[in-house]
Parts: C-alpha cells; structure tokens; sequence
C-alpha cells in the first residue's frame, strides 16, 4: 500500500528536481548574485527528492542513484561558487583524478586483480584528447572526449587480453612494464605528441554562450575559467559515477564480485572468467582515459612528464587510501589528491624542514609509499572501508 | 608411548575431536577406526602440531607436545605419513627419501640401502620424478620416507587407501614387523577395519569425534555392535 | 656475408649479453621469491638498491670497492631478512593484491628514502675495471673490461644458485619449502627459517647486480636505478615462466642481446616498446611461459 504510493510518488518528485533544476540554472543566468540563491532553492528541491529515497532505492534503484548523483553535484557545484580559483582548480584536478581512482577500484572490486599502469592509461587519454583536438579544433569537447575513452579503451584490450587470462601477478607486471615503457613510446611519435615540450590545447575551454550570465558576471575571466572548467569536470565525473554504480549493481557487476570472491564457482554458475576479466580491465583503462582527457582541458596543456610511473604508483596508493574495490574510496582519494599537495607543504613548513632538501622534496613518497603500506596490512578497505565499519557499529547500536 | 587426554579440537563451530583420551603403547599397534568424517585425520593433525587443540594434552613419554612447532615435534622422533600420501611429485624418489633423512642422525647411504633392499621397487626407479609413481609405489615411498629416519613414533593415515588387497596385506605385514623388531610406536588410521585390527594390539574407536571404544584389538573384532553400528563389518 | 655486418652482429650479440646476464639475473631473483613464497616481489630492485646506498656509504671512511661491496651483500642480507620477518609474512594467505600493494609501498618508501638521504644524483662508484672498449685491429668491440667483469660475475651468480638448490642439503630444504611447505614441516624441516632465508638469498643475487649495474661508468648509482632494470627483469621472467629459474635466467639473456639488436637496427626508445610486444605476443603464445616443460596441474 505504501509503496504503491511511493512508487507513484518517486518519479513526480523527480520530475519535479529536474525541472527545478533547469529553471535554476536559467535564472542564474541573469545575474551572481542569484546563483547562490538558485542553487540554494535547487538544493532544497533535491533534498525533497531525496526524503523518498528509501523507498525509491527499491522500487527505482536507477531512478535514485541519479537522485543521489543529482544532489551530489547540486552541493558540489554550489559550493564551488565559494572558492578561490586555486582551491577550484585543486578540486578541478581532484575530480579527474576520481575517475582514475573509479576504474581502478572497479576493476580491483571486479575482478581481484590489480593495474599498476593506469597512469599511462590515463597519459593515453590525456594526449589523445590534445593530439585529437590539434587537428580538429572544431569538434565538440563531449566527442573528443569520448574519442580519448575509446583510444583508452583499446590499448586496455591489447594489454588486457593477454595479462587477465592468466591466474596471478601477470596482469600488475605487465600493466608495470607498460607504466615504464610510456613515456619512451611518447618520444617515439614525437611529430604526434610534441616531444619533451609536450602539447597545448588549441583554445581554452570557455563556457558556452547561454551559460555566461551563470559563470561571468563582474568576476576576472581567470576565475571565471576555472570555475567553469572545474563544474565541468565535477559534472563529468557525477556522470561517470552515475554509470559505475550502475554497472557496479548489475548483472555484470555481480558477475565480477562472483569471480573476484570465488572464480571457481563462478565459473560453475557460466560465467566466463578470461571474458569478464578482460571487460573489467578495458572499463578500468578507459576510465583511465577520460581522466586524464579531462586532466588535459583542466591544464589546456599536456605533458609527458606527467605520465610517468611515479603517477600510476600515485594513483595506486590513493585508491588503496580511499578504499579500494569500492565507489566511496574513489571519491575519497580524489579529494585527498586535490588537496596533498598543499597539505604536504603545510607539513614542511610546519615540521621547519628545509623546503629546497632533501628530504622536503621526498616527504610525498615518504608519506604515500608508507600510508599504502599500512593501509593494505591494517585495513585493507581503506578509509572508505573504516567508514562503513563505523557507520555500521553506530548503527547497531541504536 | 603417546598419552592422549582429554583433546578437544574444533573448526569454530564444528567441534571434531571431543574429549579423546587414549594411550598408545610402546612397540604395539594402535589403530584408530571410524566413519568418515569421524576426526581420524584431524586426530593425527593434532598431534603433530598441524591443528592447535581447544583444550587437552599430548604426551610423547613425559614430553608435552600441545604448542610445540610441527618441525620441532617431528625432529622429537616422530614421523607422520599423511592422509593422500604427501610424496613430492616434483621431486626423484631419491630426493624424497633424503629430506626424509635430513633431520635424522643417521648415516644417508645406510639409510637408502636398508629402505632400498625393503622396497626394492623404489631403489630401481630412484632417479624418477615421484609423480610418476603408482599409488601403491607412492605409498612405499611415503612409507620409506618415514622410516629412514628413524623415528620412535610414527603415525599413518589410512595407508590401505587405493591399494589393491594384496598389497594392502603386504603392508600391513610390513608394518608388523617393523613393530616386532623395533621399539616402534604406530598409530594406524584406518577405514579398512578388518585388516587393521588383525595386525593391531590396540584399538580405538571414534565416531563424531567421540570415543565409543577403547579396547583390546581382539575385543573391539568382537564386539557385535561395534561392528556393525560403528565399523560397518556386517557379514 | 658483408663482414661489417657481421662484425655489427657480432658487436651486438657481446653488447647484448652484458646486459642479457643482467636481466636474468633480475628475472631469477624474482622466480626464487615467486616459487617460494608466492610474491612477486615489485621491491626487487629497490630492496638492493638500498643495500648498495648503505654498503658504499663506507667509501666516506676510505673504505676501498671491494669492502664496501662486501658490506652490500651484508646489508641486503639483512634487508632481505628483515623484509620477509616483519611485512611480507603479514601477506602469506592474504588475497593476491595484497602483496603486490604492500611491495609496491615498500619500493616508493625505499626509493623516497634514498633519495632524501643520498639525493637523486648518480653517484659514482670506483669499479675497479676499466669501461673503455678494448680494440680489434684498430676498431673496438663491444668488450670491456667492465664488461667481462659483469658477465663473468653474472654467470658464477647463476651457477652458484643452480648448484645451491640442486646439489645441497640446503637447496634440497629449500625447493621442498617452495612446492610442499606441510610435507616439509611434518619431515622436520623448519620451513619459516628457510622462507627467510630465501629472502635473503635472493635480495643478495640483486644486491649484486645492482652493484654490477651501478659500477657501470656510465649509469652510477641513482635511487631509480633498477626501475627499467625491473622491468626488463620482469618482462624476462614472465616470457620464461614465473615458475621457472633456469627459464628466467636464459630469457634474461636472450632479450638482452634482442635489445641490443633492437638498439642497432631501431632505436633506443623502441627496446621496451619492443620487449613489451614480444611479452604480449608470448604470453598469447605460451601463458605458462616459453621455457617451462608442460605438466598437467595437479588439483
Ligand atoms: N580444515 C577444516 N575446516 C573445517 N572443518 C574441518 C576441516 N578439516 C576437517 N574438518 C571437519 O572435522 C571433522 C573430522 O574430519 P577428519 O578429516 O578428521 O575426518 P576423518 O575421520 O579423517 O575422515 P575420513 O575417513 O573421511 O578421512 C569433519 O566433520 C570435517 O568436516
Ligand atoms: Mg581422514
């Protein structure tokens, strides 16, 4: 009875968020000052949504997950307007990164297998993403980026096809031999990726025409840039949320998980081992790309120091911070990476080190390097896992 | 001798020994009986250190064993021919037979020679890979393993398992003498019951990990109903 | 045939083993670990590197380059030792990322912590042996003192080993740790002492090519050292079969002496590109690995 009604209820409020949403958006076209209240109203219209999320989470599970990714880019977005453009681009980077983290934590999560190379996948997007745009300015960003998530995509076939058959460490020292090897293929094409100097974007990413009331409005065009790019890539990686935590909870997914706890039953119930491993590697690969493709219209430049194996051991350690095999963690790491940097430095100069030694310049590993040490042996889901062990305890006893 | 009491061992819920108590005399045969599932294996896990107990002790003459390293109770004397055999495939029936001499004081050569002329098989194929083995070679050879280091104790996992009649009858024979001529120690672990109790001195029962006798061997074959409730010899 | 080209092949074959005995070098050093213990070690490269820093750290107190290589090979004793003692026996049983996660920390801490002690730098290292090519009528081929000294002490490394595992008590310990760690228990072997040692083992066989590596004239001692090495090694030791040691060492080999053809006949950039395609291709090929017998997988 009750959830008849409910059932009925759901879609309308989601109607209702959508709407909201766009007349918002329009409004805050007009002038700043309205965007904050228009977020803030759209905001409230979202958490409406969301009162009937337990039951929608049932009876429309696909319905409340662009729900929950809806109000999660609401808050992410509206607080964005707060910040100054170096914490924007901070978070900028952090989404891109996030959808790196994503990937890796899905195939891990999927598969029990683990890629040391995601930053060279990532590298594979970054300058497809540069190279593409170099010759065809014209095309639409959405196309370009989903050129690089296919180049991504095929490079984790050619790899993949080979590593995920085989049981054990083939797959993590392969994707290791590819994460080396990047950048000497790099300065094979050199005429494609632009040698040592790497590439520029041929134009900066601005917002269109119809957005420019929402971004613009008496603030410097830097700001204005980077709010808008760092929105675009929150929204991206909302996206690219959306479609992980629905392949996570579907047939496929559950696959994965099946194969990843016990292959040998897996494989008794039909399912085909080397075909899913492979599926879950080329997902990893490509989330890999569209990252790094982001990364590169965050930077408007690409460069092949970036993609060395010092970032694919990067990205390693912030999944497996955050919580690896799981969508949380992702999101965890992504911030972490936004933000370590700065903290790093806070460290130094707290700590009195010497900024230009030694050993200032090596904390970074120190820290990282030692956390993915400690993380694996005493808690090996991570933050993300320490969370949900928390949360459950708190809830069990009320 | 080997002075089991009291053991109780479980795998969390499951408890598979409860409460065992037994003694195992010097120079005789103890055989172990029961259905499947009944903590046979799991028995002689224990005693050699493989399985922690919950509670209980194990004695190898005035020795306590329970805590001791599985390494450190077997350089005590005792040798463990383990259920499905335990012969390294990888390895030449030769290799085999010198780790199992590794630990021993004893002369290698002598060792290989004696276990060579009472299992003559084994010395015509020493340079082959033990995988190769029959299942009655393998047996030998796990056996062999065993025996040239001497041990004073030595605990067999239903060896008749596979075996063809005869050559179980063979091995048992083996197995007497062995006792008869050397102040050797045996548990014997066997599904095979008939042929068991007629080389053991000692017999005792389990059945969910319980014991349900503790007898002379002569007096546990006679026993109507534990022969036909408990070891399944019904003529 | 042209005798320059033949001369070429030859200069290439002798440059190539130098680097070839290297490799299999890394490649058997990560086979012993694998076999043993079931860890692809991803710190074999920096774990010896590290050793390296501390034994040549005496060259401060005059020490001269044999005694610091000496102290080298004792420090990688003990970090071999200590490694398997106190992270890597956390791992046994653990699901299959598990090491590799914590092995790839330990390589960014240990490289991180080099570098922030000895800086990133190369720093030299006073080999005895001179890098100058020696000369053939006139032209110089690809042999060096150095050279010598490298190949020469790569193959007594690996001979060394085979003799180890095959004619000792010790080996024989060793090897039945590695294939049946319960068998060995219940025959008395102790089979955490020889887990370690086995670490220990094979940290000295890195220790000593990462010497042989960093005496080099031309590369030096970086804390980066032995990455590309790694993966070369790694490269090898798969196309060989990870479970494999004398496959490893002879893969090794071979694709040094490929790269260096490839390094004539290409270019320096396309030798991993092209070790890379030859490990896919192989693994397509043979996933057991090229050198390794085929048995059937005992269940
Ligand atoms: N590793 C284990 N984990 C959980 N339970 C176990 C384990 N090993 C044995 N058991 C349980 O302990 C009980 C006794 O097993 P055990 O192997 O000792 O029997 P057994 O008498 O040797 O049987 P069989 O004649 O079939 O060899 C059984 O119920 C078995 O399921
Ligand atoms: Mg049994």
């Amino acid at each position: 009875m009750r959830l008849d009604r409910t059932r009925r209820r759901a879609p309308i409020a989601m109607v209702v968020a959508v709407v909201a949403t766009v007349l918002s958006l329009v409004s805050a076209a007009t002038t700043r000052e309205g965007v904050a209240l228009s977020i803030a109203f759209d905001l409230a219209i979202a958490c409406v949504t969301t009162l009937s999320l337990p039951d929608l989470k049932s009876s429309h599970p696909v319905v409340s997950r662009a729900a929950l990714t809806l109000l999660a880019l609401d808050v992410a977005i509206f607080i964005t307007f707060f910040l100054n453009s170096s914490t924007n681009f901070n978070l900028a980077t952090g989404a891109a990164m996030s959808i790196v983290l994503l990937g890796l934590s899905f195939l891990t999560g999927a598969s029990g297998q683990i890629s040391l190379g995601n930053g060279a996948f990532m590298g594979v997007g970054a300058f497809a993403m540069a190279i593409w745009s170099n010759h065809h300015a014209t095309t639409p960003i959405f196309l370009t980026l989903l050129i690089a998530v296919a180049c991504g995509a095929l490079v984790g076939l050619l790899l993949g096809l080979p590593a995920t058959r085989l049981r054990g460490p083939y797959l993590a020292g392969m994707t290791l031999a590819f994460a080396v090897a990047f950048t000497f293929i790099l300065s094979s094409f050199n005429s494609w990726t632009g040698g040592d100097s790497g590439l520029q974007l041929p134009t900066e990413a601005t917002a269109p025409r119809w957005l420019d009331g929402f971004f613009h409005a008496g603030t410097s065009p830097l700001t204005t840039t980077t709010l808008y790019i760092t929105d675009f890539s929150i929204i991206v990686a909302g996206v690219a949320f959306f479609f992980m935590a629905n392949l996570f909870a579907s047939r496929t997914g559950r696959a994965m998980r099946l194969i990843r706890d016990n292959d040998v039953a897996a494989e008794l119930v039909g399912i085909s081992l080397p075909r899913t491993r492979v599926a879950a590697f080329i997902v990893s690969s490509a989330y890999a790309a569209l990252g790094g493709a982001l990364l590169t219209l965050i930077n408007n430049s690409v460069s092949p120091q970036t993609y060395s194996f010092a970032l694919s051991v990067t990205i390693l350690s912030l999944i497996v911070i955050g919580g690896i095999g799981t969508i949380s963690g992702a999101v965890i790491g992504g911030i972490i990476y936004a933000f370590s940097t700065n903290a790093i430095s806070w460290i130094t100069t707290q700590t009195g080190l010497n900024p230009q030694g030694n050993f200032a310049s090596q904390l970074n590993g120190i820290i990282f390097g030692g956390l993915l040490i400690l993380t694996m042996l005493f808690a090996p889901l991570g933050i993300a896992g320490a969370l949900r062990h928390l949360w459950s305890r708190i809830r069990s006893r009320t | 001798m080997i002075t089991i009491d009291d053991l109780t061992v479980s795998f969390g819920a499951v408890q598979a020994l409860r409460s065992v108590s037994f003694v195992a005399e010097t120079a005789k045969i103890t055989a172990v009986l029961g259905a499947n599932g009944a903590g046979k294996t799991t028995l002689l896990r224990t005693i050699s250190g493989l399985k922690e107990p919950r509670s209980g002790t194990i004695r190898m003459d005035e020795r306590n064993l329970v805590h001791r390293r599985t390494e450190d109770i077997a350089r005590l004397g005792i040798g463990h021919v383990p259920e499905g055999r335990g012969v390294i495939g990888e390895f030449t029936v030769e290799e085999n037979l010198r780790l199992g001499a590794m630990m021993a004081k004893v002369n290698l050569q002598q060792g290989l020679s004696e276990q060579y002329e009472q299992f003559p098989v084994l010395g015509e194929r020493r340079r082959q890979h033990a995988a190769k083995l029959s299942g009655g070679e393998r047996q030998m050879l796990a056996m062999a393993r065993a025996l040239i280091a001497k041990p004073s104790v030595l605990l067999l996992d239903e060896p008749s398992l596979g075996l063809a009649p005869l050559v179980t009858a063979q091995l048992m024979h083996t197995i007497q003498s062995l006792c008869d001529t050397s102040d050797l120690t045996v548990i014997l672990v066997e599904q095979n019951a008939s042929s068991a109790l007629r080389i053991a001195h000692h017999a005792v029962v389990l059945h969910v990990g319980k014991v349900v006798a503790n007898d002379a061997a002569s007096v546990v074959a006679a026993d109507e109903n534990l022969r036909q409730y408990y070891l399944g010899l019904v003529e | 045939m042209d005798p320059f080209l033949t001369s070429r092949i030859v200069t290439d074959v002798l440059g190539g083993l130098t680097n070839g005995v290297i490799y299999g070098m890394v490649a058997l050093s990560l086979v012993l670990i694998w076999r043993s213990t079931g860890v692809l070690n991803f710190a074999q490269g920096a774990m010896p590197m590290f050793a390296t820093y501390v034994g040549f750290a005496l060259l401060s107190y005059h020490f001269g380059y044999w005694p610091c290589v000496v102290a080298c090979i004792i420090a990688g004793l003990l970090i071999g030792g200590l490694t398997e003692r106190l992270l890597v026996r956390r791992l046994y049983g653990k699901p299959e990322i598990n090491p590799i996660v914590v092995m790839v920390g330990f390589l960014i801490v240990l490289e991180a912590v080099a570098a922030a002690i000895w800086s990133s730098f190369p720093r030299s290292l006073p080999s005895p042996f001179s890098s100058i090519d020696w000369q053939l009528a006139g032209k110089p081929i690809a042999l060096s003192p150095f050279t010598v000294y490298e190949i020469a002490t790569g193959l007594l490394v690996m001979t060394a080993v085979a003799v180890l595992f095959r004619f000792t008590k010790l080996g024989l310990q060793l090897r039945a740790s590695a294939v049946a760690p319960e068998v060995s228990r219940l025959l008395g072997v102790r089979v955490g002492r020889l887990l370690t040692l086995g670490w220990m083992l094979s940290t000295v066989v890195g220790v000593i090519t990462t010497v042989l590596v960093s005496s080099n004239f031309f590369t030096g001692l970086t804390p980066q050292v032995m990455d590309g090495i790694f993966a070369f090694g790694f490269i090898a030791a798969a196309i060989g079969g990870l479970e494999s040691p004398v496959g490893a060492i002879i893969a090794g080999i071979l694709l040094g002496i490929a790269n260096q053809f490839v390094t004539d006949f290409v270019n320096q950039n396309a030798v991993i590109i092209i070790a890379l395609a030859l490990l896919i291709v192989s693994l397509m090929i043979r996933p057991s690995g090229v050198f390794t017998k085929r048995t059937e997988r005992r269940v």
